[in-house]
């Protein structure tokens, strides 16, 4: 197998940092090869070289073994080479195939688009992959998986040698994953050269041949994925031994939070539960099966259509976060630079955001005592670097959800509701969140998690519920707890129909 | 515990620098040098009775440009200054000529001013409507209503005692200035001290975030636009007691000027970021520059020129440093 892609010893100096140092590895052509590490292993920093944003300090790349110059996406583009963002950059408000062609339409007369054209040459690109896209369609009406396939269709049509993914999977559900999937390795079968970069283990093992594993910018090392463990290639992503975590239930017989009949207008319908002092719930469920909207009706931020809510036995009525927080309920938000962080202003500001109240109980802040209580909650939730009055946007994710955490701690919260609590965290991180979830159930705190990562589920929860299509679908306790007894509950049984036409496994 | 309590009592005075921000030097700086350069090219320009004129010439702009200075961080605008000050000054100063007492008078023209803002608040924190749109509306409307009052004509014949009020001096100081000075003292006390300023900053940086996080969305920005029109009618009172006469038309553009100064003392058209300080010191340089330009017989369309520039080479300075402190 000749090797399609080389990074040649390249190394990346910025000021003051060293972001790459001797980066060596090849991937072949119609090979799919994994690239992991946490944050800040380097992994970003060498595809934007690969993409031409960034040009390397020392070191080459060579395609097909030969070195390229890559000084601008345009560049990197015309070598062949094309990016597949984690946050995909393309217009909502055009058209699938204006999408396609953003930058470069095909002409007429020199002048015009040729809309005609753009769009016949976009259906072939998709029929490739994925007939049920329209290319006229606007592309902000498609989902999210569908943007990637139309991303790759993309790719096909500038005839990329090399399709470089970052986190192309974040925010699929299973059945879409498998699908992109699908397409990857048909990419893959046509001699692309796949990058692929992943913080979800299992699809880097399901999907790639090799691997190369990242740490502080340099390579750890380069597997054959068939021939190490996930426990080995954390342990070379962390650089130590992450301990086994087992499950401790801290939960206690005290009901906290009763809901019956829950119901919004749109997504969720008649949910009923109890959620008991120290307890960790779990909520798995399809994206789209009205989880993240529980939590928002739970937390207050939209408005229950019709149901009950009861905590400590009395009867509470939500109709903002701030009655939410009132009432002792906080929302760590899926979404946190959007819904979390408010992010040019310091770690202490955001943390206090949500009890202004107490440090100014006469109408002025008390800054030292914001300071002592900013410093002792984050503290608690080991925020790295310690430095309270530093904006959070310069903070990594996993240090952000730390202070988003601290913020609830410091408003006197007993119901936390962690949506997605580590999307987009490193590894080690998430390790510490997952203590920091059971620590605080430890306390007396009561928590739900909603996670499309099932392990994380399992690791977690005393108790599951499986939403489908709005509802509540099964309740799961720990000895009945299982990723194959969660899928079964969790996907609608016509898809599981449709894939057994396919000769798929069902949620599998 | 004990190291924690240790580490921040020790630092008092590197927290009181750490309150002047790298941003507020900038602009410090900036003031600095526009001074110097006209120290060195209009002879009696550093004299004490034109430095003492410079503030009284800037503060009506940077009374406006406090209350925007509010507006803008809570991720808004204000378009509408300058006629709701046209508004409170023709019906204070027909007040006053109808010979209503002047603290009536007075709260009069603030109540117009609170009112003033809080239509362009309710319709931008409930309704939903852009700041942009929505205070463009209201100019119009509100200077339209200024006009229709008046019939166009100028409120003339204030009462002398009311003239003396504005016209007054403390501590060798001109009481519009000591007046702006508090104002300013207030404005910074909320920002930094109060929970209404973290509101601001929040709701400005991230809405939907603050939202999560508890924060009264509707009630801080229609507090921001109340303030606005509040200095908006004060900054017409202290017009129409140094001019003892109200136009229907006065206030016209003022609020680019109010925008300028903000902008170049850091506060940024996206929300979430302003200084007082900063906009305090950006006011003063508008002025100092006028002020020099007018000394040295440059004409106003010079002077215009160089308000332009100073407002974009402000912006190119702060694009360029961007990202630190």
């Amino acid at each position: 197998m000749s090797a399609r892609l080389q990074f040649d010893s390249i190394s990346k100096l910025f000021p003051a940092v060293r972001a790459l140092s001797d980066v060596s590895f090849s991937v072949g052509a119609g090979e799919i090869h994994g690239l992991l590490g946490e944050n800040g292993a380097g992994k970003s920093t060498l595809l934007r070289i690969l993409s031409g944003v960034y040009r390397p300090t020392a070191g080459s790349v060579l395609i097909d073994g030969r070195p390229v110059t890559l000084n601008n996406p345009v560049q990197a583009r015309a070598a062949g080479v094309a990016m597949i963002h984690q946050e995909l950059q393309q217009v909502p408000r055009l058209s699938v195939a204006q999408n396609m062609f953003l930058g470069h339409p095909p002409m007429r007369g020199g002048v015009f688009v040729d809309r005609r054209q753009q769009e016949r040459r976009a259906a072939e690109a998709l029929a490739a992959i994925d007939p049920t896209i329209d290319p006229a369609a606007p592309l902000g009406s498609l989902k999210v998986a569908q943007r990637q396939i139309v991303e790759i269709a993309r790719a096909l049509l500038d005839r990329a040698r090399i399709v470089a993914m970052d986190e192309p999977t974040s925010s699929l559900t299973p059945s879409e994953f498998e699908r992109l999937a699908e397409v990857i390795a048909g990419l893959a079968r046509d001699g692309v050269a796949v990058v692929y970069v992943s913080h979800k283990l299992d699809e880097v093992f399901g999907i790639c041949q090799r691997a190369t594993i990242m740490r502080d910018g340099a390579v750890v090392e380069t597997v054959d994925l068939a021939q190490v463990s996930e426990k080995a290639v954390v342990s070379m992503m962390v650089g130590r031994e992450l301990a086994q975590e087992q499950h401790r239930s801290h939960a206690s017989g005290e009901i906290r939070l009763s809901v019956r009949g829950l119901a919004s207008a749109t997504k969720v319908r008649d949910v009923s539960f109890d959620l008991h002092r120290g307890e960790v719930l779990g909520i798995a469920g399809l994206v789209g099966s009205g989880r993240t909207e529980l939590l928002r009706l739970l937390a207050g931020a939209d408005r229950a259509s019709s149901g009950t809510m009861e905590i400590d036995g009395k009867a509470i009525k939500l109709s903002s976060p701030r009655g939410g927080i009132a009432a002792g309920i906080g929302l760590v938000p899926e979404e946190r630079k959007r819904e979390g962080i408010v992010p040019l202003r310091s770690i202490s500001s955001n943390m206090a955001l949500a009890s202004m109240g107490v440090f100014a109980p006469r109408g002025v802040i008390d800054h030292r005592r914001l300071k002592r209580v900013a410093a002792e909650k984050m503290k608690r939730v080991n925020l790295r670097p310690f430095l309270l009055d530093r904006p959070i946007r310069l903070f990594s994710g996993g240090n952000q959800q730390k202070a988003i955490i601290g913020r609830w701690l410091a408003a006197g919260t007993r119901i936390l509701l962690f949506d997605e609590p580590t999307r987009g965290i490193d590894v080690g991180a998430k390790a510490e969140i997952y203590h920091l979830i059971e620590e605080l159930a430890a306390e007396g705190h009561s928590a739900i998690v909603v996670s499309s990562e099932l392990p994380e589920v399992i690791r977690l929860a005393d108790r599951v519920l499986v939403m489908r299509d709005g509802t509540v679908a099964a309740e799961l306790g720990r000895a009945s707890l299982s990723e194959q007894a969660i899928a079964a509950h969790a996907i609608p049984q016509t898809e599981i129909e449709a894939g057994k036409a396919q000769g798929r496994r069902a949620g599998a | 515990m004990t190291d924690i309590t240790q580490h921040t009592a020790a630092r008092p005075s590197a927290d009181f620098l750490h309150r002047f921000s790298v941003r507020d030097a900038g602009t410090l700086i900036g003031l600095v040098v526009i001074l110097a350069v006209f120290g060195a090219l209009v002879p009696g320009f550093f004299a004490e009775r034109n430095l003492i004129n410079i503030l009284p010439q800037s503060s009506i702009n940077a009374c406006l440009a406090l209350g925007m200075t509010l507006v803008i961080i809570s991720g808004g605008i204000d378009l509408s200054v300058g006629p709701t000050a046209a508004l409170s000054a023709v019906i204070s100063a027909s007040m006053l000529v109808a010979g209503v007492p002047f603290p009536l008078a007075i709260a009069a023209g603030f109540a117009i001013g609170l009112a003033c803002g809080l239509l362009n608040g309710v319709l931008v924190a409930y309704v939903g409507l852009q700041p942009f749109i929505v205070t463009l509306g209201t100019l119009s409307t509100y200077r339209a209503l200024a006009l229709i009052y008046t019939g166009g004509n100028p409120v003339l014949g204030l009462p002398a005692g009311f003239r003396a009020i504005f016209n007054g001096s403390l501590f060798g100081l001109p009481l519009a200035v000591i007046i702006v000075a508090v104002v300013a003292l207030i404005a910074w006390i909320i920002l930094k001290k109060t929970p209404f300023g973290e509101y601001l900053l929040a709701v400005g940086g991230n809405e939907e975030a603050a939202y999560i996080a508890g924060v009264p969305i509707a009630r801080t920005k229609i507090a921001a636009y109340m303030i606005s029109g509040l200095l908006a009618a004060l900054a017409a009172q202290i017009l129409i007691g140094r001019l003892g006469a109200a136009e229907p038309i006065l206030g016209n553009l003022w609020e680019l000027d109010a925008i300028a100064a903000a902008a170049i003392g850091g506060a940024s058209l996206m929300g979430g970021k302003g200084s007082v300080v900063g906009t305090i010191l950006g006011a003063v340089i508008l002025g100092s520059m006028r002020n020099g330009l007018t000394l040295m017989n440059v004409q106003s369309f010079y002077q215009l020129l160089a308000t332009g520039l100073i407002i974009l080479a402000a912006m190119l300075i702060d694009r360029v440093t961007r990202g630190r402190g």
